[in-house]
């Protein structure tokens, strides 16, 4: 590109200017969804103020390879464009080669902080396309799968959060060694219960695969009441620290008509003053049996998110020690033990969509079956509405205007997860 | 599934279409806008759910065959089916009524952007323009999203051959 001297000025173009932290810069080059990315900055700013800096793909904060392209003025933010596909596997394409029944598996590594989601959310949405109920017992495990898992997915953005702004609380990383250390408590009851930590490949279409062994309630009653225990903790430890408050309060404020009209949900949502949670909204698995409180804060800063986060995890517990106490006899699957892939059939080839609230917004799962004879067990088209995503279409939005370091702290307080949004 | 009665009434009285009861109106491609504005400034509807393209490969016409006694099948042309999906959130009466539209292009032809209804079709819209490759016309920026820039083709079309190797990266 052409030097200085070469450059159009820019006044003379008709630009609007105007003034962010001292520098002059086009109004357009602010508009959220400017649509030419490599823009040459030295047209824009030809005394050399502005620096481009890329944030990502690998940086510690981001939460997995997410690149947001930073326009500076020193340290305060003019403009942020966020990049995505750095971790794109190519599930949807996947999903049209493989049976409803093996599907279950390769997307638990899509929200890789709360498989249980993924595997609900999906196979909710096959259940519809092929017809298959689902037993009482069955969507109670569900449930408290649902509520185990939101609880240990809030705790690791409690951890990462911490970590996010520089081991603020309490010096170091010390508020991530302790959700660890509950989290850890979580996943040794899905191990009990699954044998595996992770990607548990627990649900299936019609119910789930493992049922509760002898004992596992006690336990889990047991567990959950020394996490909620260790949350009064975390409260004492974190809710009224000075650092913590001076990082968090009035930074990264959402409007709530702005995160509607993005398509945000979820905690995000829910901490900007609105109240809607598909768990009491449109209740799904054990859902209808259980009263859910919705968490409501009306700040709309990190500080509502942590508040909106905690009081969720207090109330899955309460859920799912309720639903533990009275999880009803009977079959957990309502079809037969899948001994071939190609054993569960679409029925039509109509689409479906069916949604959960994940512990980051509504997850849902859109699915067309494929009406071919020989390759009706294999879904037509499948996509996956992941929340991260959404809240990712913020960025531009939330990031003019403030510090490098606030923009670390309000990207940790959204909790966006890459394997989701890429996918 | 029921469609909530306004949006039905909406879409029956002033754009004269036909409900489907699994998967809502189907629309022109000229209609779509005027009644994405309609659901989202009249009827409430202010949370975009999905967008989604669905590619249909072309299918030639199959004649029918006396000697094997089998009949004519119809030909398809190559489209792709655009499905949207928008929810209403109120805070009062605490429902989610979702509705659905969908719409129709012939593959290679462009549909009006929903984006400047719905800022939350921004980034969905661009993702099926990379996937499937249905082009969102008066789109503010639509690059591709998931794969690089210059990547050849679109993988989520049927016809997308998988196992072609695509130099670098296979």
């Amino acid at each position: 590109m052409s030097g200085h001297e070469s450059a159009p000025a820019p006044a003379s173009d008709g630009v609007q200017w105007t003034t962010v932290g001292g520098v002059r810069v086009p109004v357009e080059l602010l508009s959220p969804t400017l649509p030419d990315p490599y823009m040459d900055i030295e047209d824009y700013d030809p005394e050399g103020d502005l620096m481009v800096l890329n944030m990502g793909p690998q940086h510690p904060s981001t939460h997995g390879v997410l690149r947001v392209k930073l326009l500076l003025d020193g340290e305060i933010c003019v403009k942020a464009t966020p990049y995505l596909g750095y971790l794109h596997r190519g599930v949807e394409k996947l999903c049209e080669k493989l049976s409803y029944v093996q599907i279950t598996p390769i997307v638990d590594k899509n929200d890789y902080v709360s498989p249980m989601m993924n595997e609900l959310a999906i196979n909710m949405a096959f259940e519809k396309l092929v017809g298959a109920d689902v037993p009482r017992r069955s969507r109670y495990i569900r449930t408290i799968c649902a509520e185990i898992q939101r609880v240990g997915s809030h705790l690791l953005w409690l951890g990462t959060f911490g970590l996010d702004m520089g081991g603020a609380i309490g010096g170091g990383g010390s508020i991530f060694m302790h959700t660890f250390r509950e989290r850890e408590l979580l996943l040794d009851l899905f191990e009990d219960l699954t044998g595996c930590r992770f990607h548990y490949n627990t649900h299936t279409v019609g119910g789930n695969r493992h049922d509760i062994p002898a004992g596992w309630a006690e336990k889990a009653i047991k567990v959950l009441k020394v996490v909620g225990d260790r949350l009064n903790e975390y409260e004492d430890f974190v809710r009224s620290n000075q650092i913590f408050r001076a990082r968090t309060v009035g930074v990264g404020v959402i409007d709530p008509a702005l995160a509607i009209d993005l398509g945000i949900s979820g905690p995000v949502l829910r901490a900007s003053g609105v109240d809607v949670d598909l768990r009491r909204d449109q209740p799904y698995a054990a859902y209808d049996e259980i009263d859910v409180n919705v968490a409501i804060d009306t700040g709309g800063d990190c500080f509502a998110r942590y508040v909106v986060r905690v009081a969720e995890m207090r109330e899955s517990i309460r859920i799912a020690t309720e639903l533990l106490g009275g999880v009803p006899e009977g079959p957990i699957c309502s079809l037969k033990p899948v001994k071939l892939p190609g054993a569960v059939k679409a029925k039509h080839g109509q689409a479906i969509y069916s949604a959960i609230e994940s512990p980051r917004g509504e997850l849902g799962t859109f699915v067309v079956g494929n009406t071919e004879r020989r390759q009706s067990a294999i879904p037509y088209r499948c996509k996956i509405r992941s929340p991260s995503m959404h809240v990712l279409q913020l960025l531009p939005y939330l990031c003019p205007g403030n510090n490098i370091s606030d923009i670390i702290v309000a990207l940790g307080s959204l909790d966006p997860i890459m394997g989701e949004v890429d996918r | 599934m029921s469609w909530p009665a306004d949006a039905v009434a909406l879409c029956t009285e002033r754009f004269g279409l036909e409900i489907c009861e699994a998967e809502g109106p189907e629309v022109s491609r000229e209609q779509v806008v005027e009644l994405a504005a309609a659901l989202k400034n009249e009827l409430d509807f202010t949370f975009f759910v999905y967008v989604v393209s669905v590619h249909f490969a072309e299918v030639a016409p199959v004649d029918a065959d006396e000697e094997k006694g089998t009949e004519a099948i119809p030909g398809q042309p190559d489209r792709t089916i655009v499905h949207y999906r928008v929810r209403r959130l109120s805070n009062d009466s605490r429902s989610t009524d979702t509705f659905a539209f969908r719409l129709t292009v012939p593959t290679g032809e462009a549909t009006p952007s929903l984006s400047g209804v719905w800022l939350g079709a921004d980034w969905q819209e661009r993702e099926q323009f990379d996937l499937v490759g249905t082009i969102f016309s008066e789109h503010p920026d639509l690059r591709r999203i998931m794969m690089p820039e210059d990547w050849p083709g679109h993988p989520l079309r049927r016809d997308y051959a998988i196992e072609t190797s695509h130099f670098p990266w296979r």
